[in-house]
């Protein structure tokens, strides 16, 4: 089920060795590889190729060991404290939160980034493990709440760094690059700022090493042997955010080398804490160190310009995680899925008082949005025998975006109820991800298409993303964790396309985020109505599968003992989350994560059982992308924002709240 | 012979009356389809910068523009007049504000494509792009100049501003040659950190004055078809004989970077003073910004070079 110990040592060697040598392979046809060595000391300043080798390319290669080992460690300790292969320091929303600090300074305080890039960083960084602390606290900081809320900070403040890029775009140049990563260095200066840093930090997640394996045991044992674990989670959290602040401040996001360097060690047989934490280091810093001599390779290729390191660490950990979906078996490895959040069981309510409640102000939200709007001059109320004027620019939009929000509604309960997995939604499993990855490859190609063709390059995408995880996954019968895994990989890929777009040229970047969070005022009447049709033939057809949705939670072998075709089960049901999830992407884009949050306020409202869950979901799906249509079009007026991205800061916003609120109960 | 005359002086009389209406109504062809107007549009929105600035140097002031506050500040020059909407961001225009400026001619690129349609609902709308794959952007912008002066009955207007332009180039050109200063190639570069600079390809705008200056882009490979590449600042290393121009705005603390930067401090253009730097110019915009650019860069040529940035 492992590879043998043996292999890691040599796969380790194998892999520096490799990255090293294919990093200085551009350098020999103009120094000899002694003068190659020797630029990690020295220079010749009569020679311009040993000036540059050693003030631009030798900085680089080693910045890339450092950050790519700083990493790897950060990420073992994050998926130790946690307990979760999926969690890593970017699913905490560090990464977005250094990058909402470096925006910040950048748009209020240019003379604070250029004092010193890394106190906006690591404030940010601050910022969102800040709030994610103080939001599960109440709840005994327990994983699986730690993990969400992380998941919805780094949505929250995701959105946050968009709205600031596509508002203020041409003041954010550096933006679009620090949000790509790259390595590119032009003396030694960051380097040596680094190296003491991060080794002191390293220093200190070591001595956490031991309590850190009482972890292992479990909250109940490990508080028994007289660890306090909350205040442990607390430490090595904050270790990790430093660690991770610190080096992307310089760099910007590498994103999922965290994520797939501890992966990658577990994968070689890394088993004990202490050798996933040394291993997970040096195959951080190999991997890195690999990801970017390919950006720097790829970069002398074509045109010439840069491909970001963010890219190809994306390139690199989507197979890596693709590798982890083989060789990761069974369930017992995530015991983030098991454990139900800790008191994330709110009191029931009676679903005909709560789905009264959320269609009444469904119905308000459509009022005010069809009646009170912004003119060019002032505000005015439309009354409402001249509605059907206004229907052209307000309707088919709002229709759309309601049903886009039930269709993701729907689609998050299915698949979270399918996975087992609080961590599961469309966006999770890459069907979103998949639809977008198309779109950013049509942008980077220059082609220009009309709506029917971002219509069917998006269906297109999303039916193939569904085809590759089906493949994937068949081997294990639909399990849920591979299929988040694999839908990860995809996402990952999608990433990889979006960071190079967005180091290409801000201009068309804008474009391409208006499209991922959701262009509602593309919508035509026709459009939307082919939408409704097709979310009421699919509603039909959900009433008809609750019992599978309610049988398989149980397991395998209670579903199959009670009757149910699981794997037959399993594929349907993921056809059908797909095709609700491809709709609704073409109309919200692939970000929006109501199909994450739709199903947890519908259990906030106390609906435990699959119908009421659903139906729940998705009314409160409409109802989030309702209103944050209208907000879109409204709160900037006569500019508006991309709906997708207001229902992530409101549902965001909610959904901390509802968290927070029933610790206290 | 007279009395047969009677109806042929009626038809011209009709028709001499009809000339004024003749000579500004047509059909045009455009990117995505044809476009009728009866008379010259009076109400015109434009939904790029480039547009925008092609109507107003035109002598046309729009009703409503795209993200009007980021044209000031960014464009600048020609000056938008008080009192104009703005509609929206330039990536997303609110339809409902378009519509209710009523206008007769909305002008946009086909970046706008997938609105292509409700845009039609609202207005004729003319569709130009400079700046799409494998377009040449100043021979867009030029037709783009001559089309609208064709519509709006201002063509006289269109031809001179291409005059006055092509005579700009002619003039400083001669200024340059001189001095002796067009043997060089010249990268020109807008900082955007520390380490990465945008260098603006022979496919953009930037290349039509260079070329009219007679002077050779030292960066030779296509770009985006915006124009530009985005590259780390060691890829301007092996331009070792070229001059580097750089274009502000640049960010606070760059200049003392670069100076602690011993990469920076032997790259040859540096160890020879030879970086200039000039004011902000748009790089994505009609024919206008390529007067502003040529005169800029000669100035700043002729005035001489320094090691670093400002």
């Amino acid at each position: 089920m492992y590879a043998d110990t043996s292999t890691l040592p040599i796969a380790a060697v194998i892999l520096w060795l490799g990255a090293l040598f294919a990093s200085a392979t551009p350098w020999l046809n103009q120094l000899d590889p002694i003068a190659i060595l020797s630029a990690f000391w020295t220079f010749n300043p009569d020679q311009y190729a040993s000036v540059l080798a050693h003030h631009s390319w030798a900085p680089r290669v080693s910045i890339a060991m450092l950050i790519g080992c700083g990493l790897g460690l950060a990420g073992a300790v994050t998926q130790q404290i946690l307990g979760n292969p999926l969690a890593s320091p970017t699913t905490l929303g560090v990464e977005a939160g250094g990058q909402f600090g470096i925006t910040v300074a950048t748009l209020f305080a240019p003379g604070l980034l250029a004092f010193s890039p890394d106190l906006a960083a690591i404030g940010g960084g601050l910022l969102a493990i800040g709030l994610v602390i103080a939001l599960t606290w109440r709840l005994g900081f327990s994983p699986v709440t730690v993990i969400l809320a992380g998941l919805v900070i780094t949505f929250f403040l995701g959105a946050m760094n968009m709205a600031f890029l596509l508002l203020k775009g041409e003041w954010l140049g550096n933006l679009y690059i620090w949000g790509a990563g790259s390595l590119v260095q032009n003396n030694w200066g960051p380097f040596m700022d680094l190296w003491p840093r991060v080794l002191v930090l390293a220093i200190l997640m070591l001595l956490l090493m031991r309590p850190l394996q009482l972890l292992q045991l479990g909250q109940a044992s490990a508080s028994s042997l007289g660890a306090r674990v909350g205040l442990i989670r607390v430490l090595a959290l904050l270790l990790v955010v430093l660690m991770s602040t610190t080096v992307v401040s310089r760099v910007g996001v590498v994103a999922f080398v965290g994520l797939a360097a501890p992966v990658l060690a577990r994968l070689l047989g890394a088993r004990t804490l202490g050798s996933r934490l040394l291993w997970s280091t040096v195959m951080g810093g190999g991997l890195l160190l690999l990801a970017d001599t390919l950006a720097h390779w790829a970069s002398t290729w074509g045109d010439g310009s840069l491909v970001p390191t963010g890219t190809t660490t994306a390139l690199i950990g989507g197979p890596v995680i693709l590798l982890a979906l083989q060789g990761i078996r069974n369930t017992h490895h995530m015991p983030g899925q098991e454990s139900s959040p800790a008191g994330f069981q709110p009191k029931r309510r009676s679903p005909v008082m709560i789905s009264g409640v959320i269609v009444t102000l469904l119905l308000a939200t459509i009022v005010i949005s069809m009646g009170w709007s912004p003119g060019l001059d002032d505000w005015n109320w439309t009354p409402i025998t001249q509605w059907h004027e206004a229907w052209v620019w307000r309707g088919p939009r709002l229709l759309a975006a309601t049903l886009a929000g039930v269709a993701l509604g729907l689609a998050g309960t299915l698949i979270q109820r399918m996975t087992g997995n609080p961590m599961g939604s469309p966006e999770m499993l890459g069907i979103s991800g998949g639809a977008a990855l198309v779109m950013v490859m049509i942008v980077l190609s220059g082609l220009e298409v009309g709506r029917l063709g971002q219509l069917g390059a998006a269906t297109l995408g999303a039916a193939a993303a569904l085809g590759l995880l089906i493949l994937l996954a068949r081997k294990h019968r639909f399990a849920g964790n591979q299929l988040l895994l694999g839908g990860l990989a995809l996402y990952v890929f999608m990433d990889a396309g979006l960071r190079l777009v967005m180091a290409s040229g801000g201009t068309v970047a804008a474009q391409l985020l208006n499209w991922m969070y959701g262009s509602t005022w593309l919508t035509s009447e026709s459009e939307a109505f082919g939408l409704m049709a097709f979310i009421v033939l699919i509603c039909g057809f959900l009433c008809l599968v609750v019992r599978p949705l309610t049988l398989l939670p149980l397991g395998d072998t209670s579903a199959s003992a009670l009757g149910l075709p699981v794997a037959k089960a399993r594929l349907l049901l993921l056809l059908v989350a797909a095709v609700l999830t491809a709709s609704a992407t073409v109309v919200i884009g692939p970000l929006s994560f109501v199909g994450l949050i739709a199903p947890h306020l519908a259990r906030v409202l106390g609906q435990q059982t699959v119908g009421r869950q659903m139906i729940a979901a998705a009314l409160v799906g409409g109802l989030l992308l309702a209103a944050a249509d209208y907000l879109s079009r409204i709160v900037v007026y006569p500019g508006q924002l991309p709906a997708g991205l207001l229902a992530a800061l409101v549902g965001g916003v909610y959904f901390l709240w509802g968290l927070s609120r029933h610790g206290r109960a | 012979m007279f009395t047969n005359s009677q109806p042929f002086r009626l038809i011209t009389a009709l028709l001499l009356s009809l000339l004024p209406m003749l000579a500004s109504a047509g059909t045009w062809q455009h990117e995505q389809g044809t476009l009728t107007l009866d008379e010259p549009p009076k109400r015109v929105i434009s939904l790029n910068w480039a547009a925008t600035e092609t109507l107003l140097l035109l002598g046309v002031t729009p009703v409503g523009v795209a993200d009007r506050d980021g044209y000031s500040v960014w464009v600048k020059e020609p000056e938008l007049p008080n009192g104009v909407y703005d509609i929206g961001a330039r990536v997303a225009p609110s339809l409902e504000a378009i519509a209710e400026l009523k206008p007769d001619l909305i002008v946009t690129s086909s970046e706008m494509a997938p609105a292509a349609q409700l845009l039609e609902q609202i207005a004729p709308t003319y569709v130009i792009s400079a700046y799409q794959e494998g377009s040449q952007p100043f021979d867009k912008a030029r037709e783009m100049l001559l089309t609208l002066g064709a519509m709006l009955d201002r063509e006289e207007r269109a031809q001179a501003i291409l005059a006055d332009i092509e005579q700009t180039l002619d003039t400083q050109r001669q200024r340059l040659e001189k001095a002796g200063l067009t043997d060089r190639p010249v990268a020109l570069v807008n900082f955007l950190d520390d380490r990465h600079v945008r260098i603006y390809a022979p496919n953009g705008l930037y290349q039509r004055a260079l070329d009219g200056l007679g002077l050779t882009n030292a960066w030779s490979r296509k770009g985006n078809f915006w124009g530009f590449s985005v590259v780390g600042l060691e890829a301007i290393a092996p331009y070792e004989d070229s001059r580097v121009v750089v274009i502000s705005p640049t960010l606070p603390g760059l200049s003392d970077n670069l100076a602690n930067s011993p990469f920076w401090t032997y790259l040859p253009p540096v160890k020879r003073e030879q970086i200039y730097q000039i004011d902000a110019t748009w790089p994505f915009g009609g024919v206008f910004p390529i007067k502003r650019l040529a005169k800029q860069l000669t100035d700043s040529l002729l005035e001489g070079g320094s090691d670093n940035v400002r």
